[in-house]
């Protein structure tokens, strides 16, 4: 078990260092120099090299990547090149909008999958239909189109909450939570639809195994049988299932930020990219990442705890 | 990406481990109408997107001034957009470039997951560690923000941005292959053509690709389906071919911009999109839909409600109550709903303290017969006529709730795979002491330590560890005591045991048989034991029925059954019996019978196994009832019963402990020691 | 343990002029995993050797998980071998490579339990024979006649060749199986518990089927099985496996009815007989005989493997590992099989 965690840690931290140097290379693929950034459109070709030279561009790249990666680890990730914030500074002021959509989406996704996947597998028959019917749409409808249509319905038609904006915590609660509701269910019934689909193949297939039948045989109440083994059997590949779930989320936040023009990391990195923001792209991506895999080696400790054969090793 | 239906998990691995054959998965497809729906759907999309600069009724720039933003009308039948240009024809335009770049995707995915898995399922375990952990790494990326990034360094070629797609999908791909291909490395046929010298590579193109062509399929849809729908994503936030060039997330894009002026504009393209990757979904569905979990043991939804309906609606029959501890069954007849009959007008009685053996090949109908004295039957499968009487009750009448008052408490329940009847994702203890406080409404504590003698009653000495582990962590035999022990836990009076023994080793088996008699001298319950094996009968029961294609074919006591069997088919098969001769040498042949057991749907009306009956005769036709046995209490179902006198041959089984016979270990000796083979009549 | 007295070809065959055995394996082990705790506990084959003569048929039994099938399956060299070595026809063929085992051409061909798994399902019976004859270089046309004769004499009709194994039920395909591997004539077929997957009906067709071709092609067969019963109607020598080590091994006709190792005594009398009154008087000498159970009983890899079980254990039998020697007509690997050949079993 404890071998179990540190290997997992060990992947999390390559997971993470792969994709670092990855961006790094893209950035450096790129060309558009930071400096043509950072000077501006009336920069000289004199003005441009300096800049270049002086974030040593032109030294090699290993060193270049060290020296990034060194600061990083103090928590440095530069200054980005459109206006000269921290990005770090930058990461934090934003990161709370994104982290309130993907764990709200999460959560909701999470539930409603879970609820209405043991729905249809239990009660079998119309709800199994319907259920299926709302997973194929689910996996479907893209979430920029589900989300157009429900400003249509929610905010231009009934103006019941906000078509776009983010309302900050600290100022206003409510203000904060009907700010994200729209973007959450955008981004969750996707999700959701996907976990449905996971719980209820995991609930039959848990149903059909040899082990209900001497339940039975000891007279457990059928409700019993279903919430509990059933249930506990299904855990494992729907907890996985959430953690894949979570990293497409994570991704598709962007999509969502930028149609409700929240002021997350996805609109950010949307621009820093659009900009050619060297430093803001890399320290994004990897902090977007390192998000990513830390929920993830939560979610996959999670299962192997839940995962007698595992936590008996 | 919204979609990761792609990803795997545990179950859709194992699922993805019964592969459809191809022409039954296209024979699936056709049959389902949502997929010939998803599968024509596609085929109209891509060959009209291809085919676009053929048929389209405006060229893609064309603006019409008069209509700018138009609904849907005779010119215009999908309306027209802000500029005034016929939104129809910007879908189709669109399309190749959508289609074709997917494509792309999925060919990639598909191209780089696939020789990953064949390699990773053929080479060693440390090769495929490597591959696994890589995947691993690919499979926590978030492909959207790296996708993002290339697109940063090297623009917007969807080319490029969708062969990316593939790798970084690739990681989820290989990890629903590599599952299926590995389960196929390890199939005896692989091991064969090892044998035989080919080549590694060879081995993974002739025998493990042919049988992954289903799973390979669907994947490939699916990442189809994924890659449109992150490619419209990507366009819609402004990283899509650019515009005037159209595409179905720009066209989107630039209808989101008109949502308040003209939401129609949102329509078309949206549904589109929406029905290409539905039909994407409905074919993967449908062609992994055929290899399904295995059914449910437990009655769900509408099947329960009609089992409460059609007990209710049946009208009560009057059965007398069997006397205390008795089993009565009668004229059992269980069949699937709308469906064969599994089991015919099955008679028997079980009295207290003794044991009935039920024996016979298998697909008999044993297991069915067993299943239904406990309400046990699976879901679909339902007693049609006859009785079985419990005391006061008819067991083939009664509700879940009723037959749950009996389970466990009456009658217990043993199974035939041990290491498959516990839970295993809970404690031996938790499982035991639950049944225990159910059955026998106890305090917690109590119900601990009553886990822990019942335990010991089983033979398990150190119940304590026992009761800690997890079912994974104890053996075979182990796991058999345990189940006998959750079966006791409410001291039932009868136990229905379905081949207890027979996944278990000789010696195990023996010192369960030991275990099951000593209960039933101690406590004086009934039970009856499922077998295939002659030798259990005559170790452990005192009467039995022989089983034949869904029917008795003879009942007696164990005594006569085996001393003089009196069917044919009992006979024959006491006679293949290799055991029958253990403790004899050199006897060359084995009496075999013909053919094999035949299947419901064909079940002849006549005698069932006239086909491979050596005394076969025209009067056999007819259906045979059970008639007395010729020597002792019982009955045997043939005609020809009385006339044959097959019990009174002075030596039933085809060698005796007695014969003399050499250990000639010449394997060309004659083979004439035995009885002739094929013939039900042994020893002339 | 010395060389000679473990060497049955010479015991059993006659000495000086015996033909050159078929196979012969000696002091093989075979260890499952890496690492150190695979290293520490005991190999799933633990030294044995045997040998098979020509047209002989060898039986080898024991329960689940005692190393049956490794033993076939590093025969066949699709398990590594680790130590060791495994003759076949006076050839070493200790792991030999996908190469070099084509060069056998055949000769060396296996017969597996699962008659489900043993057949690709998306080739036809006439692909899946005619597959070796193809990779020893056969022509298809040649191939295809073998193939349907093949099928005929292992009593299936010629046309069964164009038809897939779905198309066949357990028994027809265990015999397509052995079809299989009989197609390039070989001189051994190792036969891996054939016929426990079958019912009592179609197990005896299979069973004369093995038995009539071995007459006819005066084959070798190495016979696994966990069935003493099924190794006793086929086998002329019989060898007892225990946790990856023999037991005991001799003649079928001592094995099964006089052992001498209390192993092989405790399998013979927990085997069932179906004769109810005989049956009763193997139960109640079992019962008296004091073997224990075989529980969770775990084998350090000192002494003899079956010492926890053993109703004559001593401290010897848990500190040293008893050497295989001639104990009446068999080879027993047990300290006091003399004490055991003389008490009264079932
Ligand atoms: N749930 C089921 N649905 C349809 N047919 C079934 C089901 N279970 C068993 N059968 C069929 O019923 C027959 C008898 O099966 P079974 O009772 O398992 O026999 P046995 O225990 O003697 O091997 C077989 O032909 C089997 O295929
Ligand atoms: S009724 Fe006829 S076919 Fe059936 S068992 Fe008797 S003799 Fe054979
Ligand atoms: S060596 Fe000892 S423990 Fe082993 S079988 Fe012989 S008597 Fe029993
Ligand atoms: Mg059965």
């Amino acid at each position: 078990m404890i071998l179990f965690v540190i290997k997992r840690f060990a992947l999390a931290v390559t997971t993470v260092f792969v994709v670092s140097v990855l961006v790094f290379l893209l950035v450096h693929a790129g060309d558009t120099t930071p400096g043509v950034v950072a000077v501006g459109i009336g920069g000289t070709q004199e003005q441009i090299e300096a800049y270049n030279e002086q974030i040593g561009w032109y030294d090699p790249l290993i060193v270049q990547y060290l020296a990034w990666l060194g600061s990083a680890l103090t928590g440095d990730l530069g200054t980005s090149l459109t206006n000269g914030s921290d990005v770090l500074d930058e990461i934090l002021r934003r990161f709370p909008v994104t982290a309130s959509l993907a764990f709200g989406a999460t959560v909701v996704s999470s539930v409603l999958g879970v609820v209405l996947g043991v729905t249809a597998a239990v009660r079998r028959g119309l709800a199994d239909r319907l259920v299926s019917v709302f997973a194929g749409m689910g996996a479907a409808v893209p979430a920029f189109w589900l989300g157009i249509v429900l400003v249509f319905v929610f905010a231009v038609q009934s103006s019941l909450l906000p078509a776009t904006g983010y309302v900050r915590f600290e100022d206003s609660p409510s203000g904060w939570f009907s700010s994200l509701v729209l973007p959450v269910l955008t981004l969750a019934i996707g999700g959701a639809a996907f976990i449905a689909r996971q719980t209820r193949a995991s609930m039959l297939e848990a149903l059909g195994q040899e082990y209900i039948r001497t339940l039975r045989a000891t007279a457990m109440p059928t409700w019993r049988i279903l919430y509990v083994h059933a249930l506990r059997s299904a855990s494992l590949p729907i907890v996985a299932s959430i953690a894949l779930q979570f990293i497409a989320l994570f991704g598709g936040s962007i999509i969502v930020e930028v149609l409700f023009a929240l002021p997350g990391l996805g609109v950010a990195v949307q621009g820093a990219v659009g900009q050619a923001d060297a430093p803001a792209v890399q320290g994004i991506v990897v902090v977007a990442t390192l998000v990513v895999v830390v929920v993830n080696l939560l979610l996959e400790l999670t299962n192997s705890f839940l995962d007698p054969k595992l936590r008996t090793s | 990406m919204s979609d990761t239906a792609a990803f795997p998990t545990r179950s859709s691995q194992r699922a993805s481990r019964r592969p459809l054959q191809a022409p039954q998965a296209l024979r699936t497809l056709l049959r389902s109408p949502l997929g010939m729906l998803g599968l024509a759907w596609l085929v109209v999309i891509v060959v009209a997107s291809l085919t676009a600069p053929l048929w389209l009724p405006y060229p893609i720039e064309y603006q019409d001034f008069s209509a700018v933003l138009a609904g849907p009308s005779a010119a215009h039948l999908l309306g027209t957009d802000e500029l005034g240009r016929d939104v129809l024809s910007r879908i189709f335009a669109a399309g190749a470039g959508s289609l074709i770049t997917t494509f792309l995707a999925a060919v990639v995915a598909i191209g780089v997951a696939l020789p990953l898995a064949l390699i990773a399922a053929a080479s060693s375990a440390r090769i495929e560690t490597i591959i696994n952990r890589v995947t691993e790494i690919a499979m926590s990326i978030p492909a959207l923000v790296i996708i993002i990034a290339v697109i940063g360094a090297v623009g917007t070629n969807l080319y490029l941005v969708m062969t990316c797609l593939g790798l970084l999908i690739a990681g989820g791909i290989y990890r629903v292959f590599v599952g299926q291909a590995k389960s196929l490395q390890s199939q005896l046929y692989v091991d064969a053509a090892e044998v035989d010298g080919l080549r590694p590579a060879m081995v993974s193109i002739r025998h493990i690709l042919p049988n992954m062509a289903t799973t390979i399929f669907v994947q490939f849809v699916l990442v189809f389906a994924i890659g449109l729908m992150l490619q419209a994503g990507l366009a819609f936030i402004g990283f899509g071919p650019q515009p005037p060039e159209p595409s179905w997330g720009g066209l989107i894009q630039s209808a989101s911009k008109q949502i308040y002026v003209h939401p129609w504009l949102m329509v078309p393209t949206g549904l589109v999109l929406v029905f290409t990757v539905l039909g994407a979904n409905a074919v993967a569905d449908t062609l992994a839909g055929g290899q399904g979990a295995p059914p449910s043991q437990v009655a769900l939804g509408p099947e329960a409600r009609r089992r409460r309906r059609e007990l209710k609606a049946a009208a009560p029959v009057a059965v007398e109550s069997a006397p205390e501890g008795m089993l009565i069954v009668k004229g059992l007849t269980i069949g699937v709903d709308d469906g064969p009959e599994l089991v015919s007008s099955v008679s028997f009685e079980v009295a207290p303290g003794t044991v009935l053996g039920v024996v016979g090949e298998s697909g008999c109908g044993k297991t069915l017969t067993a299943l239904s004295l406990v309400g046990l039957l699976p879901p679909g499968v339902n007693p049609r006529e006859g009785s079985i009487r419990w005391g006061a009750r008819d067991l083939a009448r009664l509700d879940e709730s009723g037959l749950a008052a009996i389970r466990g408490r009456e009658i217990g329940f043993v199974g035939q795979e041990p290491m498959r009847a516990l839970d295993p994702m809970f404690t031996i203890g938790y499982q035991l002491a639950g049944a225990v406080r159910r059955l026998r409404g106890v305090g917690k504590a109590d119900a601990r330590a009553e886990a822990a003698s019942l335990l010991g009653k089983v033979g398990i000495v150190d119940a304590e560890r026992v009761l800690r582990s997890y079912p994974h962590q104890i053996s075979g035999g182990m796991a058999q005591r345990v189940a006998i022990a959750l079966a006791l836990a409410g001291r039932p009076k009868l136990l229905i045991a379905d081949e207890p023994t027979t996944a278990l080793d000789v010696t195990v088996q023996a010192e369960i048989l030991s275990l099951l008699r000593g209960l039933v001298a101690e406590t004086g319950m009934s039970m009856v034991m499922v077998t295939h094996d002659f030798g259990v009968v005559a170790d452990i029961c005192d009467e039995v029925v022989v089983m034949y294609a869904g029917q008795v074919i003879e009942s007696g006591t164990v005594h006569d059954v085996l001393g003089a069997a009196e069917h044919p088919y009992t006979t024959a098969l006491l006679a293949a019996d290799p055991h029958a001769g253990l403790g004899v040498v050199g006897q060359e042949r084995l009496a075999s019978i013909p053919g094999q057991v035949p299947q419901p749907r064909d079940w002849p009306t006549g005698c069932r196994f006239a086909d491979r009956c050596a005394f076969a005769q025209p009067q056999c036709v007819v259906p045979v009832p059970l008639i007395a046995r010729d020597r002792g209490d019982g009955g045997v179902r043939c005609v020809r019963v009385h006339e044959l006198q097959l019990g009174r041959l002075d030596d039933p089984v085809p060698l005796d402990a007695a014969t003399p016979v050499d250990g000639g270990a010449d394997p060309t000796a004659p083979t004439t020691a035995a009885a002739p083979a094929r013939n039900g009549k042994v020893r002339s | 343990m010395t060389a000679e007295t473990l060497n049955a070809a010479d015991v059993y065959a006659g000495i000086g002029d015996a033909p050159p055995p078929v196979l012969e394996i000696e002091d093989l082990v075979v260890r499952y995993g890496r690492g150190r705790a695979a290293l520490a506990a005991p190999p799933a084959v633990d030294r044995v050797s045997l040998s098979i003569q020509p047209g002989e048929t060898v039986g080898l039994v024991g329960e689940s998980g005692s190393g049956k099938t490794t033993i076939g399956r590093a025969v066949l060299g699709l398990e590594r071998v680790t130590s060791g070595s495994i003759r076949f026809n006076g050839r070493d063929v200790t792991n030999l490579s996908a190469k070099e085992r084509r060069a056998l051409g055949g000769d060396l061909r296996a017969v597996f339990q699962d008659p489900y798994s043993s057949l690709n399902p998306r080739l036809t019976i006439g692909s899946s024979l005619a597959e070796p004859l193809r990779i020893a270089g056969v022509t298809a046309a040649d191939a295809a006649a073998r193939a349907g004769a093949m099928l005929e004499s292992v009593g299936l009709p010629a046309d069964a060749a164009a038809r897939y194994p779905r198309q066949f039920s357990g028994g027809q395909r265990q015999r397509i199986a052995v079809a299989r591997a009989l197609i390039t004539n070989p001189s051994l077929v190792i036969c891996d518990e054939p016929v426990s997957a079958l019912d009592l009906s179609t197990q005896a067709q299979v069973l004369n089927l093995l038995a009539d071709l071995r007459a006819e092609r005066k084959l070798s067969y190495l016979f696994i099985a966990h069935d003493i019963g099924v190794v006793g109607f086929l086998a002329q020598r019989v060898v007892v496996l225990y946790r990856g080590q023999v037991m005991e091994s001799g003649p079928a006709a001592n094995v099964t009815t006089a052992p001498v190792h209390p192993f092989t005594q405790a399998l013979t009398a927990a085997s069932p007989v179906p004769r109810p009154a005989e049956q009763a008087a193997r139960r109640a000498a079992r019962e008296a005989s004091g073997v224990k159970t075989a529980g969770n009983a775990d084998f350090a890899g000192v002494g003899c493997p079956f010492a926890a079980r053993c109703p004559l254990a001593t401290e010897l039998c848990r500190t040293e590992r008893p050497p295989l020697r001639a104990v009446g007509g068999s080879l027993a690997a047990c300290h006091y099989a003399e004490e055991a050949a003389a008490r009264p079993i079932a």
